[in-house]
This record gives C-alpha cells, structure tokens and sequence, in this order.
C-alpha cells in the first residue's frame, strides 16, 4: 500500500494577467484560476503510481476559503480524496506561511508514504514549499526529479535528479518527499465521467481554527510591477524588399562579426 | 435566477478548450482543405466519454447534461466547425430518437455502441424533392413478412459514409404525407443500402455528406424505430433538440470570429496605430461582442429547458435562429476586420466564413425557424 | 557577530556572488564570508573578496551535496550572518529552501537585483514572477535575510593582491536520507550559449529535425549559436537541452537574437529579455514574440530564412 499525497496550488491564470500600461500594475481582477501547470504533473506522477503500484492518493492544497473549485478540478484528476486547509486570508501567503499550514494539515491527520510537490508554483515559482516542507516534516528530500521509481520489497524510491551538471540517480527511505519536472509526465485531460465524478470523492475541510495561527510570513512583499520590455516592434515584409530592410536596419544596430 | 456556470461545466469548458488546443486546433486547416473527415478526433472523443455525453451511463453514456453537451459542441466547433457538426449529428440526430423512442432492445444494441464511440451515426430524412417539406418524401418502405423492404433515395446525409448506423425515414402509407412517415434503424451493411456520392460543400468540409441509396433494402420489422407512421413526430422531436446544437455550432463560429477579430485589430497596424483605435472596428468588435453574447444567452437557455424537462421547441428555434444569423454577420465582420487577409485560403476567418453560412439551413432553415416560432407565439 | 554570506556551487558562481556580497558589505560596514567545498578554494575566495572561508568537509561519493544543510545551519546560528546569497542553482535552491526553513527565516528566491535600505538596514529584493510577466519586490523581516541569485546575475569578483581572510573549517556533515546511487555528467556539447554574442533560436515553427540545418546556416553567416525553446528540447529532443532558453532554462544576453518559428511564450520570453536586438520571423503574425521583437518578419521561415542569408552574406562582404 502505497500512500501519496500530491500537492497542488490554485493559480492565476497567467494568460489573463494583462497590464495596466499608464500605472505598471497588473490587472487580475478578471483573470480565471486553474491548477498551477507543474502541479498538474505532481498529480499525474501520483496517478501513475497508484495505478502501478496500487494504493491511494490524497490531493492536497492550502488555498482561500473562495478557492473551492479548485477541488474538483484536483478530484477529476485521478485522486481517491483531497484536503482543502483553507482560510479566508490565505490569498497571498508567503512561503513559509504556506509550508507551516501544510505541514500542520499533514500532520493532523493525513497518513502518508510519498509527498509529490511541482517544482515550483505556477505565480510566483518560489520553488521553496517542497524542499522547506520536507524540512518541516523532518522527512527526506528529493528536489527536480525527471524519472521517479517504487520499489515495493525495500519501500525506497529512486529517482533521476535532472541538474546542472547533469543527471544524479538518488534513493531513499519512505517516507520521503519528491519535487518533479513537468517533463516526468504528459497530465492527461480529465475525461466527462471523471469531471462528473469529482463531486462524488471526499475532500476534507480543513479550516485555520483547527491548525492555529499560520505562522510568521517571514517575507514580505512591498510590491509586484509589470515587467517592461522597451521594444522598436518594426516589423519588415517577407518579399524581398522587405528582407533587405530588415538586414539593413539589424546592421545599424548590431556589430557583426 | 443564476446565470453561473457550475464548476462541472466550466470544468468540461476548459478540459475540452485544452483537447481541442492539443487535438483539434492543429489539424483544423488541413481537416478543411484537403478535406479530411477527423476520425482521429472522433476517437479522441469518445476516449474522453464526448459521444453520448447527456445520455445516461446504462446506455454507454456520461450521464450528463445537455447544456455540457452544448458546451462542448461550442467549444469543438470554436476551434473546427466540422468537428463539431459531426458530434452534433451523431448525439442530437442518431442517438437522441433511439434514446426516446427506442425500445429496451434497441438501445442495447444500438445506442450503447454510438454513446460510447464504437460506431457513429446518422440521420436519413432530406430527399432531393423533400427537404422542409418532409411529408413530399418518396422513400418508400413496403412491410413484407418479417421484413420492410425500403426503396428511395436520401441526400445531404451528413456522417453516412463512416456511420455504423443510419436512423431512415420513409412512408408507410402513401396516402397520409407527413402522417405516413416511418421511422426505422437501418445498420451500415444492409443489403440494399448504397451510400450514394460524396458531396463538395463550401463549408463543413471535413465532415462527410453524401447520398444514401435503398434498393429494395430488406430491414428487419424489429427494426422499425417508435410506432409505425410516427416518424413525423419522432423527426421534429429530434430536430427540435437539434437545433440547440446547431445553435451551440453556430455560436462557437462567431465566437472564433470575434477571437480573430480582436487579435488581429490589436496587432494590425494602420496610419500608425493599431486598427483596435479605430472607430470603425472598435464598433465593429463591440457588435459583435454582443450579439454572440445575447446567441450564448439563448442557446443556453434553450439547453437549460431541455435540461429541467420545460418545452424548449420555440427556445430552441429562436436559439437557432439567432444564433446562425449571428454567425453569419460575425464571420462577415471578422472578414472585413481582417481586410484582403482575410479572404486568403489558409486564414481562420475565411474559413469560419463559409463554415458559419450552412447553420442557416441545415436542420430547418431560418424561415422555418420563423415559422415555428411564429406559430408559437402567435398561438 | 554579522556580516554577508555566500555559497555556490561552481567557483565561477561563487566569485559572482562574492563580487554582489563584497559591495553590499562594504555598503552595510561588514565582512564577507564564504562557503568553499574543499579548502583549496580559500586562497582565491579571499582574493576575490572574502574575510573568512568555511570550508566544507570532504562529502562521501554516495552523498548529495544538500546533505552539508544540517551543518550550514549550525554555521549560521552560531555566526549570525545578516545576509545570506546562495547560487541558485537546483541544489543551490533546494539547500537556501531547506536552510531557511530550520533557521525560520525569510528566502527570496531566484532574487535579480537588490537595494540597500540605509534606514532599516534591509534589502529590497527583486524576482520575477507570473512567467516573467511581473516583477515582485519582497524584504526579508526575518535574519538572516537570505536569498538565491542566478549565475551570471552578477559580474564576478576579480582577484586582489594581499588581501587576507580566516580559514576555519566545519565539522563532518551527519549521513543523510538519501543515498547518490549514480551521477551521470551531461553531454555538454561545445557551445555554451550563456556566452554566445549571438544566438539563433529555433522554435515550433521549424516542421523536421533536419530542417535545422537551416537556423544553422543562418547561424553560420551571423557568426551565432544556435539554441531553441522549451519543446524542441524536451519534447522532440531535436537539441540538447543546455540550449533550451526561457524561464526555467538558459537566460542569455546576446547583442543580437534571432527567433525562427519561435512564438514566444511568456516563459521563453523572460529568457531573452535581456538581449540587446531581438528579431523574429514568424508565420503567425499574432505570436507573442512579435510583441517583444526590434524587428520582425512575418512570413513562412521557410521562404524567408534562405533570402536573409543571402541578404546579410551580400550586405557583410560589401
């Protein structure tokens, strides 16, 4: 029996994101949430074990009280149950308000072998919460995994650690805590019944009355800007002329050697 | 009164917006004009429970809703209207009268397969001489024993060439027009059923429209759909729900235009300012905008009734109406937003051009639509 | 105590991060520390600006390098840094991560520049967020205030003469949970694009792995290297993947970048920003990367790439 708990976080859509042009602020007030895209891989990983191996899988978020769609939408994925540790004031938790709500849900009542957390989030890709979150549980940690496999006899994991100066084949112990590449997988598109379905699988609610006080956020942000980018945007036409003159004009710009 | 979406059909809304990025917006142009039936797709679908998606799991389907079904059918035809159509066909045409006529028998073996994608289906009932006026039809079905024995000939048979099972409507009894009609389940196969030649459409190209043939087409007695000379009522019946789809087709046409449209105008640049300063698109835009929005409503709506067993033939009929007009004036738009561009093969809105103008007629054209709802209201 | 901490994986990385630690502690009137992996580094970090090396201890050939965190903790409870950078690296980020959780304090991840506040002796810190579509800007309110720079963030520190600086070094690092069953060293292939004056990138828009040949032409007469985006790499592997740019790949700061058939997702984007000319050819007149282009052509690469070699072989022997 193999118990996983994959980790997901509820997004803004970044397509949505448009910029405010006079003031530099971004404009989100109509911007839709999904499932932060690397976290749709954390569930799919686990999916995919389950299916091998057997066993359950608990998708976890932290998440405002207004973020409840998030659950079927976790739910259409493949996971038997999701916990919901949601509050009212969790809309801009810094990282370590996150991990140590996380950590406490976990801890109060969610039994697990493998926690499987996206590289990083989707908005602000810290890339904090699964290393700092394993940290937290006092549990071994295995960052930026592209291949990731059970062993039932030993209960170990092994896992490809893609990094910089390439490829670090790791194992360990369960309980053990993962962070994955989204090219560890393709996340399958949730067919009708599985959407349908959703609203039929347990999601435990989890308020802040029951974990206490979220803890010191550490880091605070004074600000978020649009970034800009000063562009010429001249475009040229394709026939001949026109690549001439855009030869000409790149010419000017840039020394060629 | 609620105009939001539950989480399921936003759920379904953005589950198939992904399907159709990944399967159906690539293949789109090629489906059009080579033209090219997207059977690949088909079978997508049905992987994904789309092929009987408001019949109930007993029957091979997903148990839903029809207003899924319309979301889904706007959202496929939003990225390729011939996709679309042909989901159309299949669950609103084909499966919807075996569903409520039917017998336990019939469903078993024919409605389990289509809803879950085993096969698709079709819808028998223009005839050359017989197109709004459905009680003019010549196909003929002759009782013999066991057996009725068709001879006839159907055309615009959307889905003939590559369905499994045809739903044909012929007469019984001569003498009583519309009154006479039958309905019957005539699987792909049968002796005597000839698909006659493909047709060359100016929109919908990828879909498959041919004629269809009976020569002395011995169907089964067990095979005759509902009561005999009921096919009238079985038709509109299935027409009337029909044409929330077509609805749903037509609007997911307009809204592709509108998409186009408003990237295109922010990109374009003329008298060095993009085309979107420019009064003229800019109301333009704002037209379309809101007649798609006003189509959405409708279309909804009519789904909506369906939905909460409410009478939905006049909602449906308006639906379709304004809908496929909408369609018709957004892709026109889209074209004149988009300027010489617009009008080369290859580019999206001339596509959606030639594709929108077929919802007008097919499944009862706007002036039928007119009479229907006149008859309705005026009643 | 006090001072400005550093700790990277690679020399070149370290001197980077010493180069940004030396001016802010000499800004804030502290010293500069460093964490060194084997005591041979000493010489050259305290050179390139440190006051004092910690130097690691020597770690097991099945021990991954994150195993040293226990013992960088001890480090800096013991030492109350006020500042602490890590090379942003993916271990680099998974120690900072796990580091600033024991010490209960605040990380600014993947940080691009910051600010000295005189009055509240804190940094303002930046980092990209939303794809690269915003920019946040954090403080740490915690200590140490800690934070991960990507290498080439910073220009790295030069070597001085006579400069002196402690040695100490740290106590043997406890085993941990996880076992380096194989290490498996990238194919590097010659080019380092990170460095490169000028980069041809190639995009979804090209339809066969041969059809590269044609990005290299280009690249040839540019005098470039040739790199790509995201799918090219992971997906159809037609590239390696240390030339994938964007967000979660390389970020490059050529004088000259080409896209061809590259459309310009924001994450891509944010990879190349800091080029000096982008120029893009691109079929699709909507694609995003026209939005962040010098110039641009709009037109089938296919057609349009062959006639601009010919343009710029003209246009360069004249």
């Amino acid at each position: 029996m193999l118990k996983t708990i994959a980790c997901f976080k509820w997004v803004i859509d970044d397509a949505d994101i448009r910029i405010d042009a006079g003031t530099r602020k971004l404009v989100l007030d109509r911007a839709g949430y999904k499932i932060s895209a690397y976290d749709r891989n954390a569930i799919e990983e686990a999916v995919l074990l389950q299916e091998k191996h057997g066993g359950t899988v608990c998708a976890v978020t932290v998440a405002p009280s207004s973020a409840k769609a998030c659950l079927k939408d976790a739910l259409s994925r493949g996971p038997d149950n999701a916990c919901y540790i949601n509050d009212p004031s969790f809309a801009d938790l810094a990282p370590a308000q996150t991990v140590s709500i996380l950590a406490a849900g976990i801890k109060a009542g969610i039994e697990f072998d493998l926690i499987i957390c996206g590289e990083g989030s989707g908005d602000l890709y810290t890339q904090q919460v699964g290393p700092a979150l394993a940290e937290t549980l006092g549990i071994p940690c295995i960052t930026y995994v592209n291949k990731l496999t059970y062993s039932e006899s030993d209960r170990r994991i092994t896992a490809e650690r893609k990094l910089e100066d390439g490829i670090e084949v790791v194992s360990a112990a369960l309980p053990a805590l993962v962070t994955i590449l989204p090219d560890i997988n393709t996340p399958r598109i949730p067919t009708l019944k599985q959407v349908l379905g959703a609203a039929k699988k347990p999601a435990l609610n989890v308020t802040l009355d029951s974990l206490g006080p979220a803890g010191d956020p550490c880091l605070k942000t004074v600000g978020i800007q649009a970034a800009v980018m000063d562009r010429k945007k001249i475009r040229f036409a394709a026939d001949a002329e026109g690549i001439r003159a855009a030869v000409g004009a790149l010419l000017k710009e840039v020394a060629i050697a | 009164m609620d105009f939001n979406l539950t989480e399921e059909h936003k759920l379904i809304r953005a589950n198939v917006r992904e399907f159709c990025e990944k399967f159906v917006d690539p293949i789109a142009e090629q489906t059009d004009a080579e033209p090219k039936f997207p059977m690949e797709t088909v079978k997508k679908l049905a992987e994904q429970d789309l092929l009987g998606i408001p019949y109930p799991t007993e029957y091979g389907g997903a148990g839903s809703d029809y207003l899924s079904y319309i979301i889904v059918i706007e959202e496929l035809s939003r990225a390729c209207a011939t996709t679309g159509f042909t989901l159309e066909v299949h669950s609103s045409l084909a499966s919807f009268p075996l569903f409520k006529f039917g017998t336990e028998e019939q469903k078993k073996k024919y409605l389990v397969p289509l809803c879950k994608g085993e096969m698709l289906g079709a819808f028998a009932l223009t005839e050359p001489g017989a197109g709004t006026d459905a009680g003019a039809a010549s196909t003929v079905a002759v009782k013999d024993g066991d057996h009725y024995v068709l001879n006839g000939s159907k055309i615009f048979i959307s889905n003939a060439p590559v369905a499994g099972v045809i739903i044909a409507f012929a007469l019984t009894d001569k003498s009583k027009g519309t009154k006479g009609l039958s309905a019957f389940i005539v699987p792909q196969g049968t002796p005597g059923l000839i698909i006659g030649k493909h047709l060359n459409k100016m929109g919908i190209r990828g879909s498959l429209t041919s004629e269809v043939l009976f020569k002395d087409c011995r169907v089964p007695a067990e095979n005759l759909l509902g009561q005999e000379n009921q096919g009238f009522k079985i038709a509109m019946m299935t027409l009337d729900g029909g044409r929330i789809g077509i609805a749903a087709q037509a609007l997911g046409i307009a809204q592709a235009a509108l998409d186009e449209s408003i990237h295109y105008s922010k990109e374009r640049v003329q008298f060095g300012k993009p085309i979107a300063a420019l009064q003229a698109i800019q109301w333009m835009i704002a037209n379309m905008a809101t007649e798609i929005e006003a189509s959405r409503f409708l279309t909804y709506k009519a789904a909506w009734n369906y939905d909460q067993g409410l009478p939905y033939s006049k909602e449906a009929a308006m639906a379709k109406l304004f809908a496929s007009e909408t369609a018709a004036r957004q892709t026109n738009r889209a074209v004149q937003v988009h300027g010489g561009i617009g009008f080369i093969k290859g580019h999206k809105v001339e596509r959606l051009y030639r594709d929108a103008k077929i919802t007008e007629i097919y499944e009862g054209t706007s002036e039928v639509m007119r009479m229907v709802i006149s008859g309705s209201v005026l009643r | 105590m006090a001072g400005i901490w550093v700790f990277a994986e690679s020399r070149e990385h370290t001197r980077e991060l010493l180069g940004a630690g030396r001016e802010l502690a000499d800004r804030m009137g502290t010293t500069l520390g460093v964490f060194a992996q084997g005591a041979s580094a000493s010489k050259e970090y305290i050179a390139c600006g440190a006051d004092e090396v910690f130097v690691l201890p020597v770690l097991g050939e099945d021990e991954p390098l994150e195993a040293c965190v226990p013992v960088l903790a001890d480090a800096v409870s013991a030492g109350d840094p006020d500042v602490i950078f890590i090379g942003a690296t993916a271990r680099g980020k998974t120690i900072a991560a796990r580091l600033a959780s024991r010490l209960k304090t605040g990380l600014c991840s993947c940080c691009s520049g910051f600010v000295y506040d005189e009055g509240d002796k804190l940094l303002r810190m930046e980092r990209m967020v939303y794809g690269g579509a915003g920019i946040q800007t954090v403080v740490c309110e915690t200590r140490p205030q800690m934070a991960t720079i990507a290498p080439r963030t910073f220009a790295p520190a030069p070597e001085q003469e006579g400069r002196s600086g402690k040695v100490s070094e740290l106590p043997v690092v406890p085993e941990s949970g996880v076992k380096v069953l194989d290490r498996l060293p990238r194919q590097r292939g010659a080019v380092d694009v990170t460095r490169a004056k000028a980069i041809v990138c190639v995009g979804r828009g090209v339809e066969k792995a041969e059809d590269i040949t044609l990005a290299r032409d280009l690249a040839d007469v540019l005098g470039a290297e040739v790199a790509c985006s995201r799918p090219i790499a992971e997906e159809l592997q037609w590239l390696p993947e240390d030339v994938y740019l964007g967000i979660s790949g390389k970020r490059v700061k050529p004088e000259l970048y080409v896209g061809v058939g590259v459309s310009g997702q924001i994450q891509h984007v944010t990879g190349i920003r800091d080029s000096r000319v982008i120029f893009a050819i691109n079929r699709d007149e909507n694609a995003p990367i026209f939005e962040a282009a010098d110039f641009g052509i709009v037109g089938d690469l296919y057609q349009v790439v062959p006639k601009l070699i010919d343009e710029f072989k003209a246009a360069l022997k004249a």
